[in-house]
């Protein structure tokens, strides 16, 4: 059947990834301390408890800020060959801001800018 | 670029036209004009559908990454009828005090999704198979989550979408593997590339596994019972008539020209997939109390049924599978209409709550009736016809132990559906559910699908029609 190379492509998968975390669990020196074991973040001593909630509003404006995102990767391939595309692409890019503007305005009109 | 046929995308753009419309009506429209906006959304997609129905140029565009034939616009015309369906079913779901703030966008996330579909379904390239794929999926998640004050709703919501992350990355893979080993993504030129190696096998079980959480096959349907208990009724009703039909219709025309050369190797695991997802799927439903669950689990055996005419392989047994999910788009949707109608109106959808319920409503109980039994397959109902040709394409080869199987699993089905049949009927109770009149729209869409679960059995050129436009391996 040549199931063979299959095998070999999974075993050898395993063996790869488990070999490298096992092998780098053996070699390494260990020393344990209090501080190795902290959490790192910046440097700074860590308060609380990471599970907290927090305001869905960054969430909306991370997302709103895509919209500008890939706004900006489709205009600027696009402006530097813009004579040679002509007309068609031009068309083509109005749409695409359009369609593009049309989903600001909506999360415009539904709050989702305001900052309470 | 020649952009002169871009007619031939003709079902995308009118699409694409009236979610733009929509949305432009939410952001500018003034508050008042709510609910008259939900009638101006229903009649603009019924002008869609009619439009599809209008003869059209069939070919390709943008380089062989999207096509055009008379099967895949039948197919998009049963995907239209069935969303226009529950169009006619929403409004009195839409209309509760609790959805105030949310109306429109109900038919701008089902427009997405169908969009999505229309362009899995027309896809001549696995990438934009997979950007269909998604566009169909994530708006899905938010219509499963759309009862937002329901904690049930946002777990189905959430539920989805990891799922369908999962079984994305899955398909991907699948795809990735096929690039690697024939260097085309384009369908065309894979064909031509694919002979039996052992990683392109495991592609194809990659990107079977992928489509088969859609379809919700055994052993990807755990999801299912979940998602159908907490989305709202008329979503679940897209989401096991529509969406499933798509994907069913990528997955057969996708394994029947692009995997045309690894049958082989898809075969005996379809055969075994359509045994387990009929066995699995009859044996939960039994048990089930909640009518959504109920009718999740019913459709998870519908889809085992559906892959019999898969595993044939003919050109007879896709015409098979796409005149099952036409008669299975019309008697879903029907039972599903009659619960939502009772559940936006009492809030009630257990088995027991229909105790009774012929002595009340007497015209939704036969709707129930007919659905029930057409999904069951009993004649002359278009769910026998459809069950029939299913089995009659897998006979044909030969496979007689299949059919053997599929039937004694129709008889358990009619066990569980003839359940909610003497709830219905024979059962009496003092307090049955109160008389329900459902909105003018609401009782529309349950005539239409009357009209198709009695008209399609019997009007056989509607087969021959689809058998006219199918192919085989």
């Amino acid at each position: 059947m040549g199931n063979e190379a299959i095998i070999l492509f999974i075993i050898l998968g395993t063996l790869m990834v488990g070999g490298a975390v096992i092998f780098s669990y053996l070699v390494s020196p260990k020393v344990p301390q209090k501080m190795k074991e902290d959490t790192f973040e910046c440097g700074i001593e860590t308060q609380g408890s990471s599970r907290i909630q927090f305001k869905v509003g960054y969430y909306l404006f991370a997302i709103l800020f895509l919209i500008f995102d890939v706004e900006t990767i489709f205009i600027v391939p696009w402006a530097v060959v813009m004579k040679d595309l002509g007309m068609v692409a031009f068309v083509e890019i109005v749409i695409f801001f359009f369609i593009l503007g049309l989903g600001l305005l909506y999360a415009w009109k539904k709050d989702a800018l305001k900052w309470e | 670029m020649d952009i002169s046929n871009i007619i031939i995308m003709r079902n995308e753009l009118s699409l694409i036209v009236v979610v733009l419309l929509l949305l432009m009506a939410e952001i500018f429209s003034s508050k008042n004009a709510r609910y008259m906006l939900l009638n101006v959304a229903t009649g603009l997609f019924a002008l869609h559908t009619i439009l599809g129905f209008l003869p059209t140029e069939t070919g390709e565009l943008f380089g062989g990454m999207y096509r055009s034939t008379p099967l895949i616009i039948l197919m998009k015309n049963v995907l239209n009828i069935g969303v226009l369906v529950v169009l006619f079913q929403v409004q009195g779901w839409l209309k509760k005090p609790e959805n105030n703030n949310r109306t429109l966008e109900f038919y701008l996330l089902t427009f997405s999704t169908l969009l999505g579909m229309s362009y899995m379904i027309s896809a001549g390239d696995f990438l934009m198979l997979y950007l269909g794929l998604e566009l169909a999926t994530i708006p899905m998640a938010t219509l499963a989550a759309y009862d937002v004050y329901r904690m049930k709703s946002t777990e189905a919501g959430i539920k989805l979408i990891l799922l369908a992350a999962l079984s994305s990355g899955i398909m991907l893979y699948g795809i990735s593997l096929i690039y690697g080993t024939t260097g085309s993504l384009y369908f065309n030129e894979v064909m031509g590339n694919l002979q039996m190696n052992p990683l392109q096998i495991l592609a194809t079980v990659f990107f079977i596994s992928g489509l088969g959480f859609k379809i919700s096959l055994v052993p990807f349907h755990l999801w299912t019972a979940d998602v159908y208990e907490g989305a709202p009724t008329n979503v679940v009703g897209y989401l096991s008539v529509v969406s499933k039909g798509a994907s069913v219709f990528v997955l057969v025309a996708i394994l029947f020209t692009v995997f045309k050369e690894m049958a082989p190797a898809w075969n005996p695991l379809l055969m075994v997939m359509a045994i387990a997802t009929m066995v699995i799927g009859n044996l939960f439903a039994i048990r089930q109390q909640n009518l959504q669950r109920f009718l999740a689990f019913s459709s998870i055996a519908q889809a085992g049924f559906i892959l019999l005419g898969m595993i044939s392989g003919t050109t007879y047994g896709m015409a098979t599978v796409i005149y099952f999910i036409l008669v299975y788009v019309f008697s879903n949707l029907a039972a599903f209409g009659v619960v939502s109608i009772v559940k936006n109106a009492t809030g009630k959808d257990n088995i027991d709550d229909y105790n009774g319920f012929y002595q009340t409503n007497p015209m939704l109980s036969m709707v129930m009736l007919l659905a029930l039994f057409s999904l069951a397959g009993i004649p002359p109902l278009a769910g026998f016809f459809g069950k029939f040709f299913l089995f009659a394409a897998v006979a044909e080869q030969g496979m007689y132990w299949l059919v053997l199987i599929a039937v004694i699993n129709t008889i358990v089905s009619l066990y569980y559906y003839l359940l909610v049949v003497k709830a219905i009927f024979v059962v009496r109770v003092d307090n049955p559910i109160e008389p329900i009149k459902g909105d003018l729209l609401a009782r529309m869409g349950l005539v239409i699908t009357v009209i198709g679960i009695l008209i399609i059995g019997i009007y056989s050129p509607i087969f021959e029609w689809v058998q006219s436009v199918s192919f085989g391996l």
